[in-house]
């Protein structure tokens, strides 16, 4: 993990403001809110109180059980998505002070060390708002069977044992296998864009996430039968090609996946894939 | 199921893997070799002297007057040497426009984010494409006025002259052939800046282009290669400057006088054609002197 997972918001910077923490302070929600799909959005804040240790969805659960903006407006609750409470669903992933990242695992003290400093929340900006900091993540979910991210087993006779792996591809293909589908990436992507309606999923850029697991499974000796069929994907329209190198993927990933390895490897398939099928496709 | 979209989609979107890698080699061959090539004869302005010293040619010379000689020797070369040269300047006016019509086509598809996510490769990915953008302006600007002969886009209209190359930049880049104008000055920056963004942008392009042909693919492989680029890309800021910095510096009268004696030993060749072309340039030389400088 080490350098993409250190460069994600400074952690010299938080572990400071971690030592400096006043205790029993309150901090600013600043909430970027929407109440539903094609509805306007708006700002509101909200004064928190916080303990150690609490974060954003211990803080964001406070603001549910007080619905009081800090004008002292009532409002409506906060809605948010969350499952795991410890970064590996990816469920929670939201845009905080500016970065994606998973709101789960992100430290109050970290953010916000004095009384009255501010916390921005806003949903992720490349998926359909459903409500609030809740987005719709499907296209990410359709993009992998798009790349037909699995290895291929079900059949009418036993296929046998699966193949061996050394030690050493196994690790790299284990890194890949650690994505949780969370966003991060295709959220700090500039060349990602938002697409609310379906029917362009197939033509704006796929993403350097399902790039990534195209490559685990591709690398997968059984995986790799269906690796033609994940490159014609990859070298159509919103393939691989699209993607700018401007490497804000593999600085956000929370997993430290090496994602612009990952795109740098397809890049070459998708070059010998390319290259094959002028000669040899059809 | 996935099919049906994929017919329906436009041309550019079916080849759109094609096109790209077509872009991406563009940018290599021939741009990037072609602004190599021109980087470096262009930079003999600063270190043609030191070349016709280690020829011992160099005698009596200046380092500004040598330059120019070695520069306008280098410029006939590449006029009446280089094999059809109409179709290479073509070829390479065609290259850069597919170029830079794909490159805005693409770049406009993109959403820069450097605000939020303030990493040294998103500025990058920023810079690539504000260079590029500003590179189509420079470039435009600088065929037009040196290569087509727009002169009413040059201050004080001298128009540029393959057998007076230096004198002729000169005057182009400082406004006027006698010395400094204000709008040379403007001219000037508009070069220093266009220049160098042109550098950046082929340097980080070929770092680019190693990822997306899939040619470094470790993290490492494309930190060495970084390396690599910018070494390169440093040796190209260097040669742009010192052409540029060359031809500021350079005083137009010295660099006519120099220009104007290289083209003396036409006259004594032999042959009736050779002749008849060197009267032609004498008179050009003549016509160039009377209309310029009245006291020559």
């Amino acid at each position: 993990m080490g350098a993409a997972q250190a460069s994600i918001i400074g952690s010299d910077q938080r572990k400071a403001n971690r030592e400096v923490a006043v205790v029993g302070r309150s901090v600013i929600f600043k909430i970027k809110r929407c109440d539903g799909p094609g509805k306007p959005w708006r700002w509101e804040s909200f004064k928190v109180p916080t303990e150690p240790g609490s974060n954003v969805i211990s803080s964001l659960n406070w603001i549910a059980a007080n619905p009081i903006t800090a004008n002292g407006k009532t409002t409506t609750p906060v809605v948010w998505d969350s499952s795991c409470l410890e970064e590996v669903c990816g469920a929670c992933t939201m845009v905080i002070n500016g970065r994606v990242r998973q709101s789960c695992s992100c430290l109050i003290d970290e953010y916000a060390p004095r009384e009255g400093d501010e916390i921005t929340l806003e949903p992720m900006e490349k998926f359909p708002v459903i409500r609030d900091l809740w987005v719709d993540r499907t296209r990410m979910f359709n993009a992998l069977e798009r790349v037909k991210a699995w290895v291929p087993i079900d059949g009418t006779y036993n296929l046998g044992p699966g193949p061996k792996e050394s030690h050493d591809h196994q690790q790299m293909r284990y890194a890949l296998s650690e994505c949780m589908t969370c966003g991060c990436c295709v959220d700090a992507c500039p060349q990602f864009s938002k697409q609310d309606d379906e029917k362009n999923w197939e033509s704006s850029f796929i993403g350097p996430q399902a790039i990534s697991q195209a490559r685990l499974f591709n690398e997968h000796d059984t995986g790799k039968r269906l690796k033609d069929e994940r490159m014609d994907t990859l070298t159509g329209p919103g393939g691989i090609q699209d993607c700018g190198n401007s490497q804000n993927c593999v600085k956000v990933c929370p997993k430290g996946i090496p994602l612009t390895e990952s795109i740098a490897a397809i890049g070459r398939s998708a070059t010998v894939h390319a290259i094959k099928n002028f000669f040899t496709g059809k | 199921m996935s099919n049906n979209p994929a017919t329906q989609a436009s041309f550019m979107q079916r080849h759109q893997f094609l096109i790209r890698r077509l872009h991406s080699l563009t940018g290599i061959l021939p741009i990037g070799v072609f602004l190599a090539i021109h980087l470096v004869t262009n930079s003999s302005l600063a270190w043609g002297w030191f070349a016709l010293k280690g020829r011992g040619q160099a005698e009596g010379l200046s380092i500004a007057e040598g330059g120019v000689q070695y520069f306008a020797h280098e410029v006939t070369w590449i006029n009446t040497q280089v094999p059809h040269l109409f179709l290479t300047e073509v070829t390479l006016w065609l290259a850069i426009a597919f170029h830079c019509i794909l490159g805005v086509y693409y770049a406009t598809g993109g959403k820069g984010n450097l605000v939020h996510y303030k990493h040294q490769d998103n500025f990058r990915y920023t810079l690539q494409r504000l260079s590029g953008y500003f590179g189509i302006f420079f470039i435009f600007y600088h065929i037009a006025t040196l290569r087509w002969g727009w002169t009413f886009l040059i201050p004080n209209g001298t128009k540029w002259s393959h057998d007076f190359s230096a004198s002729t930049l000169a005057a182009a880049l400082q406004g006027s052939t006698e010395g400094w104008t204000a709008a040379g000055v403007v001219v000037s920056l508009f070069y220093l800046v266009g220049v160098s963004l042109l550098v950046f942008h082929f340097a980080n392009g070929i770092w680019t282009a190693a990822i997306t042909w899939g040619l470094t693919v470790s993290e490492h492989a494309q930190r060495r290669w970084g390396y690599v680029c910018a070494g390169f890309g440093v040796s190209m800021m260097l040669a742009a400057w010192s052409a540029l910095g060359s031809a500021m510096l350079l005083d137009y009268d010295t660099a006519q006088a120099v220009e104007a004696s290289m083209h003396e030993p036409y006259s004594e060749q032999p042959h009736i054609e050779a002749q008849n072309e060197s009267a032609e340039i004498n008179n050009a030389i003549t016509l160039q002197t009377d209309t310029q400088d009245p006291d020559g």
